[in-house]
């Protein structure tokens, strides 16, 4: 018979497991309506950073603030133009808590649909587009809450509606911006049809490789 | 912390399990139209059930009426007998469920999509359609039921034409509803349907 302690060390992997998996999908849904000022607050204050896709990495909190809401909002309290869309399913979490309890790493899809002004000859032009890509994210515990301490989507694919992910991988590269600059080039962009493979934080759970 | 205290930890943890399990077995039921077996999901004392632009539907009745008289997929009242081509398949994701203190109400926010096949107007139609769940249940007799169930839509577009294109393929609207759906603002209005929990950081 397991010791109070035991078990109450064991309830609170699982509780930290929900809280990290609640975490990240209310990211999701923040998200999904655009509220990037809510998404800065969901990070840590101790070095934290956001890579996405082909934009490069933010590092650290002013960074992560001008990524989400200078960059992809476009300055603070911009409306979004009519028409935006953005629905990204956060699915499959695995979620790995570190021994000491303080930190976590979690796997996960991306999977959407969005409507969004594409970088292209026709700026500002709105696709309706398929996306998908896989998260590999760390977590930080501060004051007995669950923080992203960085946030990472590797695109996979994000293609035209009308074209597929076969025909047509990915419609609007953005590339690091020119204007809100990110701190350091992509780490890792090989969208469809690289082959690349996002490397696992997760252990293979029966030969622990 | 004391045995009471990682009891309650427990009941809490399971509580959760039990609304999640809940809300994925609504849509399994869903998908092959057990009607009859979704009703018994809802409370006796349920609220109300809201979807899309069908209307909102009051109390345990109206919910009856919702599910068991609904002249898209039943042929005659009381069965839900549907042709097999008619496909409502409703994938369910991203369960944030807050249990009341209490441990007897809870609420949760999902997002689902939708690979639809029905009958829109007088033509069959394949559909793509999204919107999120803010639902209320209810723990009555150890078992956790349905209080409020309310299906918010984004778009309902054609198979063949996008979400952009087609934001809105027709209407659902259910002339014996209790009265018509409050929350009907699809895209590209972006309406924000609120959500019931708080910042989990800040609080707010």
């Amino acid at each position: 018979m397991a010791t109070l302690e035991e078990l109450q060390a064991r309830i609170g992997r699982l509780e930290d497991i929900k809280q990290i998996e609640r975490l990240q999908k209310i990211f999701g849904y923040y998200q999904d309506y655009g509220e990037w000022e809510k998404i800065v607050d969901l990070f840590s204050d101790n070095d934290p950073s956001v890579e996405e896709a082909d934009r490069g990495v933010y590092k650290g909190k002013e960074s992560v603030k001008r990524y989400f809401v200078h960059l992809l909002g476009g300055g603070p309290d911009k409306p979004q133009r009519p028409g935006w869309l953005s629905i990204l399913f956060q699915l499959q979490g695995v979620v790995t808590v570190n021994d000491d309890g303080a930190s976590a790493k979690g796997r996960w899809y991306g999977m959407g649909m969005e409507a969004k002004p594409i970088a292209s000859l026709h700026e500002g032009e709105l696709r309706q587009t398929w996306i998908h890509g896989v998260y590999e994210n760390e977590y930080v515990k501060e004051d007995g809450k669950w923080k992203f301490k960085r946030l990472y989507f590797n695109l996979v694919f994000r293609t035209p509606y009308e074209d597929g992910w076969l025909r047509v991988p990915v419609v609007g590269q953005n590339g690091p911006d020119n204007t809100v600059k990110p701190d350091a080039s992509p780490t890792a962009y090989f969208p469809y049809p690289s082959g690349y493979r996002v490397p696992f934080s997760f252990k293979h759970p029966i030969t622990g490789l | 912390m004391n045995l009471e205290d990682l009891e309650r930890e427990v009941a809490r943890l399971e509580d959760i399990q039990a609304i999640e399990d809940l809300q994925k077995m609504y849509g399994y039921y869903m998908h092959s139209n057990q009607r009859k077996e979704i009703v018994d999901l809802f409370s006796d004392d349920a609220e109300s059930l809201e979807v899309e632009s069908a209307g909102l539907f009051l109390g345990k009745e109206g919910i009856k009426k919702f599910f068991l008289t609904d002249p898209q997929t039943t042929i005659k009242e009381g069965k839900t007998d549907v042709p097999g081509w008619i496909n409502i398949l409703i994938l369910i994701a991203g369960g944030v469920v807050e249990i009341d203190p209490s441990g007897k109400t809870a609420k949760g926010r999902w997002t689902t999509w939708l690979p639809e096949s029905m009958l829109l107007g007088a033509l069959p139609r394949q559909q793509w359609v999204h919107g999120y769940y803010e639902n209320e249940y209810v723990k009555e007799g150890g078992r956790w039921l349905f209080k409020k169930l309310h299906w918010n839509v984004t778009f309902f577009t054609a198979f063949e034409a996008g979400w952009l294109r087609i934001p809105l393929l027709g209407l659902l609207t259910r002339k014996d509803a209790d009265a018509p759906a409050p929350n009907f603002h699809p895209y590209p209005c972006f309406f924000q349907l609120p959500y019931h929990f708080k910042h989990p950081v800040t609080g707010e």
